[in-house]
């Protein structure tokens, strides 16, 4: 068994380094290597070297190699993944792309159950009630659309209110059946766009006249993305076409014989991009980043050539790139991507770069989480995720050095290591390939993230000086708005229930789709909690889902953000939903516990808050009693709150 | 045309997860289990790629025809590498 993850773990790492001339051999060692571990049931150790080799850039033949791997193995596992429930639609040959999402998903954590329509029917098993999609209820439903199926495209001599009225028509017809799909199935819809061709009968003109058909794509394009509702996702496929090169992306040989929806090499990054999207709506996105600093953020290394040393600004090629580097770096972190440091130098050389070298992008003020020192890498990357309160499988790290790179993969296997080149030109390339931190909704949370985590530190100080936790507590001066989801909260609380693990009770994975179902129905309660004190807003940060079932209120879901333990916040919420059921005139609370293997925080939560475990069975799913009473006391909590609007 | 042979066998173990496969001239697409139409796409697309070669649309479809055999895409590979 040993013998065999040294060798996986040898072959895998030529496999992700190997120099283009070198690859064929590292191929098929690790093939050789992955079969040879499948033959003596080493199931674990040839899943993770799977997983880790199942990168955006593999050749069509190596992922279809890869792929037989995964079907020999698949069965064996004892725990392939979270389940999901996926169906395929697709006018054309979806069986490769299918294969290739279906490989995608499992190195993302996603165990799929897969359901394809026949060739050519994706609007039949949409409009047809008693169709297979129907019978099979996907969680996502997946349209794999292309430009071949646009039908409202005008002719040359139409004027600009035809082609207008086209758009219209055509987007009118898409959104009719995500209609459809929503209101029978409540399933999150994801759709292509359109991947514009790059032969053009206008030439240069066509994105100037009204009808040209290129300038029609960008039109129906754009007005999918307007017209879209939160429960559909669109999966630009036109953007993909665009980074292989339309001429390689079209190349149409394979259409004709097999109708396939692009070129082959290229179904490759599709199936990983459209993965990509589907495992960010499981919340299995990566959150943050994790920066060496020498040679990764600048040229040199600080300790030897000093702030007047490192390449680092205008005026020189390599120096430049690393600016740009950080400003790629730099706008992630603007959309909700944790930036963390993590390396091998004094900390007080290293902070000083930030705070005084006049070239740098990246001040301290984008690092959530600052950690130089001379430990090994694995340790300081389990010490980030801890303080940052994610799992280290929430961290990619970033670090020129292959060595460094090769230990944190074999110490720290959750953690993702992308390769880079040794120039620096490429990391933007390197890292961007791999779409980590795919996010399929951007809530107002995000561009405040790292303010959040930030304050976080400042209050962990104040907690410091104030002598106990009440006093502590009521000089945050809170103010809760407690209120059910609506239109303007449904994005954030869908991500929070996508990607909330720990302070999670029953990690139910719901949909937009499905809380938004949950917000308009009459036997659900909604409610959101959003969070100021006086360090700064903390946004939407806990969510309840609960369901009247005669004269009991279950919660079906209950769940908070890591960021505000500690604060009183269940306690006011358990004040809130008590007041709520009385009012209602029911009779008790029934709470739920599903264990899981980051939701051990919570095991006690209800008892904590006062509830009888009433039930529990083999697998450790609990269920709590709380009667409603008028004599029931309101627990004590420093939180002012308000309600809507005010 | 023996390493030729020995490569295109190579390309054909790995796309039909088979190592036992041994080609001869006279075999067809019937002889092989699995060759079916998708299975015919990924063995030219690996063929393309360990060779370098790119088959036109009719060359493609030529290969599954009657007549045809490995003998004859044998000899439409060699006619695409570059002479040595």
């Amino acid at each position: 068994m040993a013998a065999h993850a040294s060798v996986l773990l040898m072959a895998l790492e030529d496999f992700l380094s190997a120099p283009e001339a070198q690859r064929p051999d590292a191929r098929a060692r690790l093939l050789a290597a992955l079969r040879a571990a499948l033959a003596d049931g080493c199931w674990e150790e040839a899943a993770l070297t799977l997983r880790r080799a199942l990168v955006p850039t593999l050749d069509y033949t190596t992922a279809q190699s890869l792929y037989r791997v995964y079907r020999q193995l698949r069965p064996q596992l004892p725990d392939p993944g979270v389940p999901l429930k996926l169906a395929l639609l697709s006018n054309v040959t979806s069986d490769p792309l299918a294969q290739f999402l279906e490989l995608f998903l499992f190195a993302n954590g996603v165990a799929v159950e897969l359901y394809r329509s026949d060739y050519g029917l994706l609007r039949q098993e949409i409009l047809d009630p008693d169709s297979g999609l129907y019978a099979f209820r996907p969680r996502i439903l997946f349209l794999a659309t292309t430009w071949r199926d646009l039908s409202e495209a005008p002719p040359v001599s139409a004027d600009a209110a035809t082609v207008q009225a086209r758009v219209e028509a055509e987007v009118a017809g898409w959104a009719q059946l995500w209609r459809l799909a929503h209101e029978r199935l409540g399933c999150q819809v994801v759709q292509n766009n359109f991947d514009a061709p790059p032969w053009r009968a206008l030439a240069n003109h066509e994105t100037r006249h009204p009808a040209g058909f290129g300038r029609f794509v960008a039109a129906v394009n754009a007005s999918l993305a307007d017209a879209a509702p939160p429960y559909v996702t669109l999966h630009d496929l036109d953007h993909l076409a665009s980074t292989a090169g339309r001429w390689a992306w079209h190349e149409a040989r394979f259409f004709y014989h097999a109708k396939l929806p692009c070129a082959p090499e290229c179904l490759v990054d599709y199936a990983h991009s459209a993965a990509s999207v589907i495992a960010a709506h499981l919340g299995l996105a990566r959150k943050c980043l994790v920066l060496d600093l020498d040679n990764t953020l600048w040229g040199g290394v600080i300790g030897d050539d000093g702030l007047g040393g490192i390449r680092l600004g205008q005026g020189e090629a390599e120096a430049e790139a690393f600016v740009a580097f950080q400003h790629y770096v730099k706008a992630l972190r603007q959309r909700g991507v944790l930036l963390a440091v993590c390396s091998k130098n004094e900390e007080a050389t290293a902070r000083a770069v930030f705070e005084q070298h006049p070239a740098m992008v990246l001040r301290l003020d984008d690092i959530a989480c600052f950690v130089a020192n001379w430990q090994d890498k694995a340790t300081n990357l389990r010490q980030i995720a801890r303080q940052l309160n994610i799992g280290l499988n929430s961290l990619v790290f970033v670090d020129d050095n292959p060595a460094e790179r090769a230990l944190v993969r074999q110490l720290a296997p959750e953690v993702a290591v992308p390769e880079l080149p040794a120039d620096p030109s490429g990391y933007i390339r390197a890292l961007e390939c791999h779409r980590f931190f795919q996010t399929t909704s951007l809530a107002g949370e995000d561009l405040r993230r790292t303010e959040f985590y930030r304050a976080n530190a400042a209050r962990e100080q104040a907690e410091a000086s104030a002598t106990n936790v009440a006093e502590f507590l009521q000089s945050l001066r809170m103010v809760a708005r407690v209120e059910p989801v609506h239109e303007a909260t449904l994005e954030r609380t869908a991500q929070l229930i996508a990607r909330s693990n720990q302070f999670n009770l029953t990690t139910r994975r719901y949909s937009a789709a499905e809380v938004l179902a949950m917000a308009r129905s009459p036997h659900w309660i909604t409610r959101t909690i959003s969070l100021t004190d006086r360090f700064g807003d903390n946004g939407l940060i806990s969510v309840l889902l609960a369901c009247i079932e005669g004269d009991t209120l279950r919660l079906d879901t209950w769940l908070m953000s890591c960021r505000v333990l500690k604060r009183g916040v269940e306690e006011l919420l358990l004040n809130h939903i008590q007041a709520l059921a009385r009012a209602r005139g029911l009779r008790r609370i029934v709470g739920e516990y599903i264990p899981t293997a980051k939701n051990a925080m919570v095991r006690e939560h209800y008892a904590r808050l006062g509830f009888c475990l009433i039930e529990t069975n083999g697998a450790g799913h609990a269920w709590w009693e709380l009667a409603v009473t008028p004599d029931w006391t309101p627990r004590t909590t420093y939180i002012r709150e308000v309600h809507g609007d005010g | 045309m023996d390493e030729l042979r020995t490569q295109v066998q190579e390309v054909f173990r790995e796309v039909f997860a088979d190592p036992e496969i041994r080609l001869h001239d006279q075999m067809t697409a019937d002889d092989i289990d699995g060759w079916d139409s998708l299975m015919h796409i990924n063995l030219i697309v690996a063929l393309e790629k360990h060779f370098g070669i790119r088959m036109a649309t009719a060359e493609i479809a030529r290969l599954k025809e009657d007549g045809q055999n490995i003998g004859t895409l044998l000899q439409l590979v060699a006619g695409k590498l570059p002479r040595a």
